[in-house]
């Protein structure tokens, strides 16, 4: 697992360096990058060294920490692209939010590990709710929706994996389709829904809901990475030949849309073999959870690859115009150190569950 | 014991999995669809991508003075760029351009040397910035010879009163690569660099937007596909009034200093001084090595707010807060008295008064108008100094205005405590002494000492001083107003802080008043003068100007009935307060009750 990792962090890498190259050479974020991805290795090797019931102890402190940077970002942090997200410390910015999704995961993981039930109904799901609902509502009020989304669905998955009865499961369903109905269908609500949202949020929805309306408008994003995706065509232009990364018509290349880069330069064949890549990654995350000696480990597992399924699959998916542009970043691959090292502990977490699984007596 | 987790996420587990490779598929179909299937025709597309998104800058907000009239603006100039992608033959296209426009084929080749490691491609390149109409128009004319040669206007940013308010304006510059780097936003952008520029960079910026067009094979545009308008600036409308800043900087002349003039009703700042001051108009295009080189090694450094950046030692404006001190917790009486023979002597050390004949038997109103130390020396000594840093403190002392202006330096008022911790030695009764006078370790600045008499005027409220009044969105009229910060309020005994106001009266107005220099036909006037020391002073201006002469303060209200206006003058050793600085504030509370009524704006 700590393999793939790395080994998807490498093809990441060289999409950076192929999306910043400037005819002066590789730029200085592609070093950046590498530092990135170093340190995030190491990160995960530290988090295979504690048992993770020793992590789990901490998810409540974790949790914590996160949410107090959440609020720290309210006050002091500085705001970029009309939302407010970032902390510095010192030389380095940070997005708080990132780590909160991993910390939200954890602390529920602890919470039903700790509930000796086996099953839960809606009744049982109060407590659970307010530890999502906190960070969830410090995060919409940045404002960052695409992570809330990823907070709320990564949540809903764990609770549903830990043990949420199929009745439940069924009436919180009927009620999110109605409200999302209601917000579509009756137009007061929508109205005031439609209000709340930042303009540019307003521009991407309309974009997704319709984007040939207006390609060079707010749809231009989507639209460049599609015709960047679909040139690569099979076997892809090569490495630094892609027009569309390498002109610039495709904007955040090396951050959210680092999967059109690849598939540009590398056709089917390499988006193809990131797929299987990242499906591998999952897939052996999944019998991690499988094989976990207790309900902790099975969680602790089974909610990361949740969240992991659900970058991957959003931005890929944003890529290639079946999800919204969202903005969130390709685990492990696109450009950022906070997302980087967010996800290489994640992944040690799944290899420190895995590596215990046998070790039955102390 | 094997344990396992429960038989439900056993069974669980399998949807997610069952979960995550449908969607692999599905992407998986979708990639195959978009690469395989259609990948000729994306292909196509990506080959004949001739679509360009250009930047369109928003225009910067101008900004007024308090009666909407102009402190900055922006006016239109030309540059002459080059694409070089768009250029068959750039040598030649060079060459031509050389030969119409001031300007060498090595200068050319320079700025695009300069220009390529930021430049991306396809994005033009300055060559020449603010050439003249008639390079503009022989430019324009041989259009058809210089392929990939623009003519780009630009809005410059203009700061016509040159010197004048240089500190609070500001100034404007290419975007420092750290920025870029912190607000991910635009190469080659300008942003403020100093003072309300700076302060209010975010407002006043605006939105860039972006102008879609087409090009052909060659580069050259072909059509316009759409345009998204840049949203201007917003506009900024200051406190300041302009007569009355050009009152005091005129004042202030040549001499080195600060003044401040404020609204002691709510804090809003009518005037703010620091000299030297420097032209603005030297940063927007990016200042020469030569004029920067000038600027910063100035042993004046004239880029120093002197106003809200420099401290000094009060001197005797701080007599104000002993009096107070005194008459407020009531360990003096006004009526106590003192007999000052020129020194008082304790322990082996005299500490002289600076009238050295001494001036007698004198109860405190005599004192603050004469600005007798002896007297001083002997309340300090009785009220105790902590006693007094406490009022200090409640009067703003020590810690920062707030003023929205870069780096504001809060100064200091010395207790005992810190005395201990900071310098590791006690607190001895001389300690009491020359603080009390404003000498040894107190520090403030031009804008504290100006927020201080504003309270004394005004009974005792504390407002945060405030340099903008409102802000005009271009796009649709509105104005948002900012209403007066109220920081807090000092509670004082009435009768203390009138005993107080009648010494300033006094100081201004009665015979052997200090601050008779400050009287006016036109108004009344309280205030008090201020000599501080510079000598006993670990004082880095000093060594690197040489000058040891004393600081001049004063600090001044007017009408004394209903104060409306607050000055503090500080000049760098420019010998006695009364002498030197209080002609100033008289200059500036003149010019105010000039304009005070057909102007004020509300």
């Amino acid at each position: 697992m700590s393999g793939l990792a790395v080994g998807i962090a490498i093809i990441g890498l060289f999409a950076v360096y192929s999306a910043t190259f400037t005819s002066q050479g590789p730029s200085s974020l592609y070093y950046k990058q590498l530092l990135w991805i170093a340190a995030g290795i190491v990160v995960m090797f530290l988090a295979i060294i504690p048992d993770y019931h020793t992590i789990g102890r901490f998810a409540y402190s974790l949790y914590i920490v996160s949410i107090v940077l959440l609020v720290l970002v309210m006050v002091v942090g500085r705001a970029g692209m009309g939302a407010q997200r970032w902390l510095s410390l010192g030389p380095i910015a940070f997005q708080p939010s990132e780590l909160a999704k991993l910390a939200v995961v954890l602390a529920l993981a602890r919470y039903f590990a700790e509930d000796p039930r086996q099953s839960y109904g809606l009744t049982d799901l109060a407590k659970p709710a307010i530890l999502v609902m906190i960070p969830l509502v410090l995060v919409l009020r940045q404002p960052d929706l695409g992570t809330a989304l990823m907070l709320l669905l990564a949540a809903s998955i764990v609770i549903v994996i830990a043990g949420l009865r199929i009745q439940a499961l069924m009436v919180v369903c009927i009620v999110a389709a109605t409200l999302a109905a209601s917000v579509v269908l009756v137009p007061p609500v929508k109205g005031k829904v439609w209000n709340s949202l930042k303009p540019y949020q307003q521009k991407r929805i309309k974009a997704f809901l319709n984007p040939e309306s207006d390609p060079l408008g707010s749809g231009y994003h989507a639209h460049q990475s599609k015709i960047a995706v679909g040139s690569g065509r099979i076997t892809g232009k090569g490495f630094l030949q892609g027009t569309q990364s390498q002109l610039a018509f495709l904007p955040e290349r090396h951050t959210d849309f680092i999967f059109s880069v690849i598939a540009e330069e590398h056709g089917l064949f390499g988006t193809g073999f990131m797929l299987f890549l990242y499906l591998a990654l999952l897939l052996l995350g999944i019998e991690t959870a499988k094989n976990a000696k207790d309900k902790l480990g099975a969680l602790m597992a089974g909610g990361i690859v949740a969240m992991l399924a659900l970058y991957v699959f959003i931005n890929i998916g944003m890529t290639v115009g079946v999800a919204p542009v969202v903005g969130v970043p390709l685990p492990l691959a696109s450009y950022g150190g906070t997302s980087i090292i967010t996800t290489f502990l994640a992944i040690g977490l799944l290899s420190n569950i895995q590596m215990r699984r046998y070790m039955l007596f102390y | 014991m094997l344990q396992g987790s429960p038989v439900i996420i056993q069974r669980r587990l399998p949807l997610l999995a069952a979960f995550v490779i449908l969607i692999a598929v599905i992407l998986f179909i979708r990639l195959w669809f978009l690469q395989a299937v259609k990948g000729e025709y994306y292909y196509d597309l990506s080959e004949n991508n001739q679509i360009r998104p250009i930047r369109i800058k928003p225009p910067r907000g101008i900004i007024y003075d308090r009666n909407g009239r102009l402190l900055v603006e922006n006016v239109l100039t030309f540059d002459i760029s080059i694409v070089p992608e768009n250029t068959p033959d750039l040598g030649k296209t060079i060459d031509a351009l050389a030969s119409l426009i001031q300007i060498t084929p090595a200068e050319i080749h320079r700025a695009l040397d300069s220009a390529a490691s930021v430049r991306a491609k396809y994005e033009p390149a300055k060559v020449k910035e603010e050439v003249s109409w008639r390079e503009v128009a022989v430019t324009e004319a041989r259009h058809e010879d210089l392929p990939g040669v623009i003519v780009d206007p630009e809005h410059s940013r203009y700061y016509p009163h040159r010197g004048i308010a240089s500190h609070q304006l500001g100034y404007i510059g290419r975007i420092t690569r750290e920025q870029l780097k912190r607000e991910k936003t635009d190469r080659g952008r300008l942003s403020g660099q100093a003072g309300l520029e700076r302060t209010y960079d975010t407002l006043l910026r605006g939105v860039s937007g972006r102008r879609m067009i087409q090009v052909n094979a060659a580069g050259m545009k072909v059509k316009d596909l759409g345009v998204e308008y840049p949203r201007p600036g917003k506009d900024l409308y200051l406190t300041i009034d302009i007569d009355v800043q050009i009152a005091a900087e005129e004042a202030l002349g040549k001499r080195l200093g600060g003044v401040v003039a404020m609204d002691p009703t709510n804090g809003e700042v009518l005037a703010l001084v620091s000299h030297p001051n420097y032209d603005p108009n030297l940063f927007p295009r990016g200042i020469s090595p030569k004029d920067w080189e000038k600027l910063s090694t100035d042993p004046s450094f004239p880029l120093y707010n002197r106003a809200v950046q420099s401290v000094y030692p009060p001197g005797s404006i701080f007599k104000i807060i002993v009096a107070l001190a005194g008459l407020d917790s009531g360990a003096i009486t006004p009526d106590d008295e003192v007999t000052c023979k020129g020194a008082i002597t304790y322990g082996r050390h005299s500490y002289r008064c600076w009238k050295k004949k001494g001036h007698g038997t004198l109860s405190l109103h005599r004192a603050i108008v004469e600005s007798c130390d002896v007297y001083f020396y002997t309340m300090g000594e009785r009220i105790g100094f902590d006693q007094i840093a406490k009022y200090a403190r409640s009067f703003g002392l020590g810690s920062v205005t707030g003023i929205r202006l870069p780096d504001e330096k809060p100064g200091l008022i010395p207790t005992q405590a810190w005395k201990e911790k900071t310098l590791n030695a006690p607190w001895y009764p001389g300690d009491t002494y020359i603080n009390s006078i404003g000498q040894g370790f107190d520090l403030l600045s031009p804008i504290q000492a100006c927020q201080m008499i504003s309270a004394i005027a005004n009974g005792g409220f504390l407002y945060r001083p405030k340099l903008l009044k409102r802000i005009r969105n271009r796009e649709n009229g509105k104005v948002t107003t900012f209403s007066p910060e109220h920081k807090g309020t000092i509670i004082l005994n009435q009768k203390a802080l009138e005993g107080v106001r009648r010494g300033l009266i006094g100081v201004v107005s009665e015979r052997g008043g200090t601050g008779w220099a400050a009287r006016s036909g036109l108004t009344t006037v309280a205030g008090k003068t201020g000599t501080a020391q510079v000598v006993a002073q670990k004082d880095l201006r000093k060594k690197l100007t040489g000058k040891i002469a004393d600081h001049a303060w004063f600090v001044a209200y007017a009408p004394v009935e209903n104060p409306t206006i607050a000055v503090a003058v500080l000049v760098e050793n420019g010998g006695h307060g009364g002498a030197t600085a209080a002609p100033i504030a008289r200059k500036v509370i003149e010019e105010f009750m000039k304009s005070d009524g057909t102007k004020m704006a509300h």
